[in-house]
Protein backbone atom coordinates (compact mmCIF):
# COMPACT_ATOMS: atom_id res chain seq x y z
CA UNK A 1 0.00 0.00 0.00
CA UNK A 2 1.32 3.43 -0.96
CA UNK A 3 0.64 6.56 1.04
CA UNK A 4 1.22 10.26 0.45
CA UNK A 5 1.58 13.11 2.91
CA UNK A 6 -1.80 14.01 4.40
CA UNK A 7 -3.39 10.61 3.74
CA UNK A 8 -5.46 9.24 6.61
CA UNK A 9 -4.74 5.74 7.86
CA UNK A 10 -7.42 3.10 8.43
CA UNK A 11 -8.63 3.41 12.04
CA UNK A 12 -8.24 0.64 14.61
CA UNK A 13 -11.02 0.21 17.18
CA UNK A 14 -11.38 -1.71 20.41
CA UNK A 15 -15.14 -1.90 20.98
CA UNK A 16 -14.81 -2.45 24.73
CA UNK A 17 -11.55 -2.28 26.67
CA UNK A 18 -11.30 -5.57 28.53
CA UNK A 19 -10.71 -5.90 32.29
CA UNK A 20 -9.75 -9.51 31.60
CA UNK A 21 -6.95 -8.32 29.33
CA UNK A 22 -5.70 -6.09 32.15
CA UNK A 23 -5.38 -9.19 34.34
CA UNK A 24 -3.30 -10.84 31.60
CA UNK A 25 -1.11 -7.76 31.28
CA UNK A 26 -0.48 -7.64 35.02
CA UNK A 27 1.28 -10.96 34.44
CA UNK A 28 3.00 -9.91 31.19
CA UNK A 29 4.37 -6.78 32.90
CA UNK A 30 5.06 -8.50 36.23
CA UNK A 31 3.26 -5.52 37.79
CA UNK A 32 0.21 -6.31 39.93
CA UNK A 33 -0.79 -2.67 40.52
CA UNK A 34 -4.38 -3.00 41.84
CA UNK A 35 -5.70 0.01 39.91
CA UNK A 36 -5.66 -2.32 36.89
CA UNK A 37 -7.38 -5.16 38.71
CA UNK A 38 -9.85 -3.86 41.29
CA UNK A 39 -12.37 -1.07 40.68
CA UNK A 40 -12.75 -0.59 44.43
CA UNK A 41 -9.09 0.45 44.64
CA UNK A 42 -9.62 2.91 41.78
CA UNK A 43 -12.60 4.40 43.66
CA UNK A 44 -10.63 4.59 46.92
CA UNK A 45 -7.85 6.51 45.18
CA UNK A 46 -10.35 8.93 43.63
CA UNK A 47 -9.30 7.95 40.11
CA UNK A 48 -12.70 6.87 38.78
CA UNK A 49 -15.03 3.93 39.18
CA UNK A 50 -13.62 1.39 36.72
CA UNK A 51 -10.29 -0.40 36.37
CA UNK A 52 -7.61 1.54 34.48
CA UNK A 53 -5.92 0.08 31.41
CA UNK A 54 -2.15 -0.33 31.69
CA UNK A 55 -0.44 2.38 29.64
CA UNK A 56 1.52 -0.04 27.43
CA UNK A 57 -1.76 -1.63 26.24
CA UNK A 58 -2.73 1.74 24.84
CA UNK A 59 0.61 1.87 23.04
CA UNK A 60 -0.11 -1.60 21.65
CA UNK A 61 -3.44 -0.39 20.23
CA UNK A 62 -1.58 2.41 18.43
CA UNK A 63 1.00 -0.06 17.14
CA UNK A 64 -1.81 -2.29 15.88
CA UNK A 65 -3.22 0.56 13.81
CA UNK A 66 0.21 1.13 12.28
CA UNK A 67 0.87 -2.56 11.58
CA UNK A 68 -2.50 -2.93 9.85
CA UNK A 69 -1.96 0.23 7.81
CA UNK A 70 1.49 -0.92 6.66
CA UNK A 71 1.38 -4.70 6.08
CA UNK A 72 4.93 -5.97 5.73
CA UNK A 73 6.28 -2.72 7.17
CA UNK A 74 8.30 -2.35 10.36
CA UNK A 75 7.97 0.21 13.13
CA UNK A 76 11.45 1.73 13.31
CA UNK A 77 10.71 4.38 15.93
CA UNK A 78 7.74 5.50 17.96
CA UNK A 79 7.00 8.13 20.59
CA UNK A 80 3.83 8.11 22.68
CA UNK A 81 2.42 10.61 25.13
CA UNK A 82 -0.02 9.68 27.88
CA UNK A 83 -2.66 12.33 28.43
CA UNK A 84 -5.45 10.57 30.32
CA UNK A 85 -6.57 7.18 31.55
CA UNK A 86 -8.38 4.49 29.56
CA UNK A 87 -10.94 2.56 31.60
CA UNK A 88 -12.46 -0.89 31.37
CA UNK A 89 -15.45 -0.80 29.03
CA UNK A 90 -14.24 2.23 27.08
CA UNK A 91 -14.59 2.23 23.29
CA UNK A 92 -11.11 3.15 22.03
CA UNK A 93 -10.23 4.18 18.49
CA UNK A 94 -6.82 4.95 16.99
CA UNK A 95 -6.72 7.29 14.00
CA UNK A 96 -3.73 8.65 12.16
CA UNK A 97 -2.36 10.35 9.11
CA UNK A 98 0.85 10.47 7.11
CA UNK A 99 3.08 13.39 8.05
CA UNK A 100 6.10 12.71 5.83
CA UNK A 101 7.38 10.26 3.25
CA UNK A 102 11.09 9.96 2.60
CA UNK A 103 12.49 7.08 0.62
CA UNK A 104 11.12 3.93 2.21
CA UNK A 105 10.30 5.63 5.48
CA UNK A 106 6.85 6.98 6.34
CA UNK A 107 6.32 9.21 9.36
CA UNK A 108 2.84 9.14 10.89
CA UNK A 109 0.97 11.09 13.56
CA UNK A 110 -1.81 9.39 15.48
CA UNK A 111 -4.12 9.67 18.45
CA UNK A 112 -6.04 7.29 20.66
CA UNK A 113 -9.49 8.60 21.49
CA UNK A 114 -12.19 7.35 23.83
CA UNK A 115 -15.80 7.67 22.78
CA UNK A 116 -17.36 10.50 24.76
CA UNK A 117 -14.10 11.72 26.31
CA UNK A 118 -11.73 12.45 23.44
CA UNK A 119 -7.97 12.08 23.13
CA UNK A 120 -6.08 10.09 25.77
CA UNK A 121 -2.84 9.26 23.92
CA UNK A 122 -0.99 10.76 21.00
CA UNK A 123 2.17 9.91 19.17
CA UNK A 124 4.40 9.80 16.15
CA UNK A 125 6.12 6.90 14.47
CA UNK A 126 8.39 6.11 11.57
CA UNK A 127 7.57 3.02 9.54
CA UNK A 128 10.07 1.35 7.24
CA UNK A 129 8.07 0.03 4.32
CA UNK B 1 13.18 33.53 42.80
CA UNK B 2 11.96 30.17 41.51
CA UNK B 3 8.62 28.84 42.72
CA UNK B 4 10.55 25.72 43.77
CA UNK B 5 12.94 27.57 46.07
CA UNK B 6 10.88 26.64 49.12
CA UNK B 7 11.15 22.93 48.32
CA UNK B 8 14.00 20.47 48.84
CA UNK B 9 15.62 19.30 45.60
CA UNK B 10 14.65 16.05 43.92
CA UNK B 11 16.63 13.05 45.20
CA UNK B 12 19.92 12.43 43.33
CA UNK B 13 18.69 9.42 41.36
CA UNK B 14 20.35 10.24 38.03
CA UNK B 15 22.97 7.67 37.13
CA UNK B 16 21.33 4.82 39.00
CA UNK B 17 22.04 1.64 37.07
CA UNK B 18 19.11 -0.36 35.72
CA UNK B 19 21.29 -3.09 34.22
CA UNK B 20 19.53 -6.41 34.57
CA UNK B 21 20.76 -9.91 35.19
CA UNK B 22 17.54 -11.67 34.16
CA UNK B 23 17.01 -13.08 30.68
CA UNK B 24 13.67 -12.39 29.02
CA UNK B 25 12.45 -14.86 26.41
CA UNK B 26 9.43 -14.08 24.26
CA UNK B 27 7.36 -17.24 24.16
CA UNK B 28 5.06 -18.03 21.25
CA UNK B 29 2.23 -18.79 23.65
CA UNK B 30 2.48 -15.49 25.52
CA UNK B 31 2.97 -13.47 22.33
CA UNK B 32 -0.20 -15.01 20.89
CA UNK B 33 -2.17 -14.26 24.07
CA UNK B 34 -0.83 -10.71 24.15
CA UNK B 35 -1.69 -10.04 20.51
CA UNK B 36 -5.23 -11.36 20.95
CA UNK B 37 -5.70 -9.30 24.12
CA UNK B 38 -5.13 -6.20 21.98
CA UNK B 39 -7.42 -7.23 19.13
CA UNK B 40 -5.06 -8.74 16.56
CA UNK B 41 -3.67 -12.14 15.62
CA UNK B 42 0.05 -12.87 16.09
CA UNK B 43 2.29 -12.39 13.06
CA UNK B 44 2.99 -15.48 10.98
CA UNK B 45 6.60 -14.51 10.23
CA UNK B 46 8.03 -15.13 13.70
CA UNK B 47 8.17 -11.51 14.78
CA UNK B 48 6.78 -10.65 18.20
CA UNK B 49 4.42 -7.79 18.92
CA UNK B 50 6.60 -4.65 19.08
CA UNK B 51 5.07 -3.67 22.44
CA UNK B 52 7.48 -6.22 23.88
CA UNK B 53 9.94 -3.32 23.75
CA UNK B 54 8.23 -2.06 26.88
CA UNK B 55 7.41 -5.39 28.50
CA UNK B 56 10.82 -7.03 28.06
CA UNK B 57 12.73 -4.00 29.27
CA UNK B 58 10.49 -3.51 32.30
CA UNK B 59 10.50 -7.16 33.33
CA UNK B 60 14.24 -7.78 32.82
CA UNK B 61 15.69 -4.47 34.00
CA UNK B 62 17.72 -4.51 37.18
CA UNK B 63 14.98 -3.08 39.41
CA UNK B 64 11.27 -3.67 39.81
CA UNK B 65 8.87 -0.79 39.24
CA UNK B 66 8.75 -0.39 43.02
CA UNK B 67 12.55 -0.46 43.08
CA UNK B 68 12.83 2.30 40.48
CA UNK B 69 10.42 4.37 42.58
CA UNK B 70 12.47 3.61 45.69
CA UNK B 71 15.60 4.90 43.94
CA UNK B 72 13.65 8.14 43.52
CA UNK B 73 12.59 8.06 47.21
CA UNK B 74 9.00 7.62 46.04
CA UNK B 75 6.47 5.09 47.34
CA UNK B 76 5.03 3.10 44.43
CA UNK B 77 1.68 3.09 46.26
CA UNK B 78 1.51 6.86 45.73
CA UNK B 79 0.86 6.17 42.05
CA UNK B 80 3.58 6.79 39.47
CA UNK B 81 2.04 7.85 36.14
CA UNK B 82 3.38 7.27 32.65
CA UNK B 83 4.18 10.53 30.91
CA UNK B 84 5.70 9.36 27.65
CA UNK B 85 7.52 6.47 26.06
CA UNK B 86 9.80 6.42 23.07
CA UNK B 87 11.54 3.55 21.29
CA UNK B 88 14.08 3.18 18.48
CA UNK B 89 14.32 -0.32 17.04
CA UNK B 90 17.51 -1.63 15.45
CA UNK B 91 15.82 -4.93 14.63
CA UNK B 92 12.39 -6.54 15.04
CA UNK B 93 11.72 -8.55 18.19
CA UNK B 94 11.47 -12.28 17.59
CA UNK B 95 9.38 -15.01 19.16
CA UNK B 96 11.66 -17.56 20.83
CA UNK B 97 14.54 -15.08 21.18
CA UNK B 98 16.10 -14.28 24.54
CA UNK B 99 17.09 -10.78 25.60
CA UNK B 100 18.83 -8.93 28.40
CA UNK B 101 18.64 -5.29 29.51
CA UNK B 102 21.03 -2.48 30.29
CA UNK B 103 20.05 1.01 31.32
CA UNK B 104 20.11 3.84 33.76
CA UNK B 105 18.09 6.68 35.24
CA UNK B 106 18.85 9.78 33.19
CA UNK B 107 17.23 12.44 35.33
CA UNK B 108 14.83 13.24 38.14
CA UNK B 109 13.56 16.80 37.98
CA UNK B 110 11.25 18.49 40.49
CA UNK B 111 8.49 20.63 38.99
CA UNK B 112 5.30 22.30 40.05
CA UNK B 113 2.19 21.66 37.95
CA UNK B 114 -1.17 23.41 38.13
CA UNK B 115 -2.95 20.05 37.83
CA UNK B 116 -0.74 17.78 39.96
CA UNK B 117 1.02 20.15 42.34
CA UNK B 118 4.64 19.27 43.10
CA UNK B 119 5.93 16.34 41.09
CA UNK B 120 9.20 14.72 40.14
CA UNK B 121 9.66 13.90 36.46
CA UNK B 122 11.69 10.71 36.06
CA UNK B 123 13.42 9.87 32.78
CA UNK B 124 15.16 6.54 32.35
CA UNK B 125 16.74 4.76 29.41
CA UNK B 126 16.79 1.03 28.77
CA UNK B 127 18.44 -0.96 26.02
CA UNK B 128 17.48 -4.47 24.94
CA UNK B 129 20.19 -6.81 23.70
CA UNK B 130 20.29 -10.34 22.38
CA UNK B 131 22.54 -12.52 24.49
CA UNK B 132 25.64 -11.94 22.33
CA UNK B 133 25.37 -8.27 23.27
CA UNK B 134 23.94 -6.93 20.01
CA UNK B 135 21.51 -4.11 20.77
CA UNK B 136 18.04 -4.44 19.26
CA UNK B 137 16.37 -1.34 20.70
CA UNK B 138 16.67 1.64 22.99
CA UNK B 139 13.74 3.12 24.90
CA UNK B 140 13.33 6.28 26.97
CA UNK B 141 10.43 6.39 29.39
CA UNK B 142 9.17 9.35 31.39
CA UNK B 143 7.15 8.87 34.55
CA UNK B 144 5.49 11.52 36.66
CA UNK B 145 5.83 10.99 40.41
CA UNK B 146 3.29 13.20 42.25
CA UNK B 147 4.77 14.44 45.55
CA UNK B 148 1.69 14.57 47.73
CA UNK B 149 3.82 15.36 50.78
CA UNK B 150 4.43 18.84 49.35
CA UNK B 151 0.73 19.58 48.76
CA UNK B 152 -0.21 23.06 49.90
Amino acid sequence: MTYAVGDTLPPFTIESVSPEAMKQWAVFLADPNPIHLDAEVVKAKGLGDRVINQGPINVAYMMNMLMRAFPGGRIAAMDSRFLDNVYGGDRATVTGKVAAVEGGAVTCEFVLEIEGRGMVNSGTATIET
Amino acid sequence: MSDLDDLPPAPPAAGTSLDGTAVFTISAEENAALCRSTGIEPAADGTAHPIYYYIATQVAMGKTVAGVCEACEFDVDDGPMMGSSGVRFDAPLQVGESYKVTGEILSLVRKRSRKLGVMDVLTYRLRLHVLDGTQVLETDNVWVLPRKEFAA
